[in-house]
């Protein structure tokens, strides 16, 4: 066996782990950025990759929502919704202007200026419901942006009209590049880079007093006002914030980018259901582990699609091929379901957690000040032998 | 020394037919050190739940330092100087002491330098005795070493008015000690101390005036040893055996 400690002290006299740490990030960026460059590859796995810089978007800024600031909602995709249905709508019919009262045509409407309309809009609606939400915790803020959600999904697929219903809507494409690898090169850079600055935003809040503060509301709404906490606009803001990253998340995404239309099926529970659980897999707590969570369980679901396992020895299988071949289909969900409960029952912060710690170097602060609880009476002792 | 002027008129809560506090009005102009008694369910909770934003009253105002605060939030009573520990402590559970320091410290003082703060959250955790646990979550963190970090969070608001319920319960005595040291210390500094207490050796040792509370309603205000020989206190709370 591999004497980890001795490799560890090496590190920590070395390079130190921060440094490690970001060395790791920069490599694995620079992966991400010379991927496409790969002609080995196909566009469908370039694809794959896009639609998983979406959803590690969806389920970072989740658990910022969540994992940090304590509101466990139902109603992200639902905001990633807002964004895209908005988008493609005021791009698409004169309606939602005309009920404004403003004379504008849709057809003068640039992709662009839709998903910034769709953001926008996305970011109000966070800002009722967050509103909404003032005095409701846990279970009960659950139930009603599960509802809230439900209501939005089933208003899109009623006003088939407007929506395109089942079928869904169509954005004004954001891109117009008629070559198809040169147009999945761009879209896949354009998710990536999104991605990246919707960490880099994250982080940002995560790390300034706002997110000590959410910290603060998530342990105890009660004890951090008495500290002089403005709990009521903290929680609204952090809701208005995520509600406009998925917001500009879904309305990118959507205009053709990684996905040519947007459905109410995508609005259903089961895919909210999903978000939580990349981010509960990968940490909850932690932006970048839900980001990586959501990444590689897309990626994973992607391969699992067929699995197929070479026969050893030359043996075949009874039609007299030498592989066996499953075709997973809803399976891979519930291989899924064996992960999530294994990291709620043995991990709960995460798989990636132990790496992202042992990186940040937190554990060697934990390891230096007292790991065994001290009573009062211990307490006492000690600071009574000080004294004399 | 900060200005200190608490006015409290006929501040009254009703939790259904619970007459919890009744017509209480006290004023509090300097930097005393008060003590608040009176038996259980005597509404010595609620009163503070109505000074600190928690609970709004059915009737009556409340003024700290000229502006009228019932009825407003939390953070905002914090804001204007009034800073209270709760009767079941309420550690931030999954945050570090320092970081239980930090949100009182960066909400008060938004433009603050972390380092600053931190030094000053250093400073306050040592005098509680607690420094040693300054990278350890709270809920680490024993009964009386959560008082003590209730009672340093506070400082780092720097209230010009600060009310402690139950500040010696379920403590060591040896605790209680660093407790009452606390307080001389903030009262030294010119601040207003009200602590709630079942304690009476604490009560009378420290008080400088005392606030006797039974069924919501004030009972006697007044130089603790005059309080101490009122019948109506000792008929209310302290009892006969008391007084020998
Ligand atoms: N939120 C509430 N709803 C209904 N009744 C309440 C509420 N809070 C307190 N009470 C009641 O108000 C009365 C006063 O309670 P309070 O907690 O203020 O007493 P206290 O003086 O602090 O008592 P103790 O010494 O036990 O801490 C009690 O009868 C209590 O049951
Ligand atoms: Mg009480």
């Amino acid at each position: 066996m591999i004497d980890f400690r001795r490799f560890e002290a090496a590190i920590d006299n070395g390079i130190g782990r921060r440094k490690l740490g970001y060395l790791v990030i920069a490599l694995i960026i620079a992966f991400f950025l010379w991927f496409p460059n790969d002609t080995s590859q196909s566009n469908y796995a370039k694809t794959v990759f896009i639609s998983g810089f979406f959803y590690a978007i969806m389920s970072s800024s989740w658990a910022l929502l969540a994992g940090i600031a304590g509101q466990f909602s139902f109603g992200h995709m639902a905001f990633m919704g807002i964004g895209a249905y908005v988008a493609g709508l005021i791009a698409r019919d004169g309606f939602i202007f005309a009920m404004l009262g403003v004379n504008i045509s849709p057809e003068s409407i640039s992709a662009v200026g839709a998903i910034i309309i769709g953001t926008v809009a996305a970011g109000a609606v966070g800002l009722v419901i967050g509103w909404l939400l003032l005095r409701l915790r846990e279970a009960y803020l659950a139930l009603f942006t599960i509802a809230f959600s439900e209501l939005f999904r089933i208003m899109m697929l009623t006003e088939y009209d407007y929506t395109g219903g089942s079928n869904g809507l169509s954005l004004r494409p954001l891109l117009q590049i008629a070559d198809v690898d040169a147009a999945r090169q761009v879209e896949y850079y354009l998710m990536f880079g999104l991605l990246i600055v919707c960490l880099l935003a994250l982080y940002w809040v995560a790390n300034s007093p706002i997110g000590l503060f959410l910290r603060a509301m998530r342990e105890d709404e009660d004890a951090a006002s008495a500290l002089g906490v403005n709990v009521v606009r903290y929680k609204i803001l952090v809701f208005v914030f995520t509600s406009m990253i998925v917001g500009f998340a879904g309305a990118v995404f959507y205009s053709d980018v990684g996905s040519e239309r947007i459905i109410p099926e995508q609005l259903e529970i089961l895919q909210m259901s999903l978000i939580i659980a990349y981010a509960v897999i990968g940490g909850m707590e932690s932006l970048i582990g839900a980001a990586a969570g959501a990444f590689i369980s897309r990626y994973l679901l992607e391969a699992m699609r067929q699995v197929v396992i070479s026969l050893p020895f030359g043996l075949t299988t009874a039609d007299g091929s030498d592989a066996f071949v499953w075709d997973t289909g809803y399976w891979r969900f519930a291989l899924f379901g064996v992960v999530m409960v294994f990291t709620l029952r043995y991990m709960r912060n995460g798989l990636l957690y132990p790496i992202i710690t042992w990186f940040s170097g937190r554990d060697i602060a934990m390891k230096e000040t007292v790991s065994k609880r001290e009573s009062d009476d211990e307490h006492a002792a000690r600071i009574e032998a000080d004294d004399e | 020394m900060s200005e200190i002027q608490l006015e409290l008129n006929k501040v009254s809560k009703r939790f259904g037919g619970l007459q919890a506090v009744d017509h209480v009005s006290f004023s509090v102009t300097k930097p005393e050190l008060i003590g608040m008694i009176g038996p259980n369910g005597a509404g010595k909770t609620t009163l503070t739940n109505l000074m600190s934003g928690t609970l709004k009253p059915s009737s009556g105002t409340i003024y700290l330092n000229g502006r009228r605060i019932d009825g407003h939030p939390p953070y905002d009573v914090t804001r204007a100087g009034l800073g209270r520990t709760f009767q079941i402590t309420r550690a931030l559970g999954r945050m570090t002491v320092m970081e239980n320091m930090m949100v009182p410290g960066l909400a008060h003082n938004p433009r603050a330098s972390r380092k600053d703060l931190e030094a000053r959250a250093h400073e306050i955790l040592a005098l509680l005795t607690i420094d040693h646990l300054t990278h350890e979550l709270s809920r680490a963190l024993s009964g009386g070493q959560r008082k003590l970090l209730e009672l340093g969070r506070l400082l780092m608001l720097d209230p010009a008015v600060i009310i402690l319920d139950e500040p010696f319960a379920g403590v060591h005595p040896r605790l209680q000690d660093t407790i009452t040291n606390y307080i001389y210390r903030v009262h030294d500094n010119g601040k207003a101390i009200m602590f709630i207490s079942h304690n009476m050796g604490a009560v009378f040792e420290l008080s400088e005036r005392l606030i006797v509370l039974h069924h919501g309603a004030v009972i006697a205000d007044g130089e603790p040893g005059a309080v101490r020989n009122d019948p109506a206190v000792i008929d209310a709370y302290l009892g006969h055996d008391e007084e020998n």
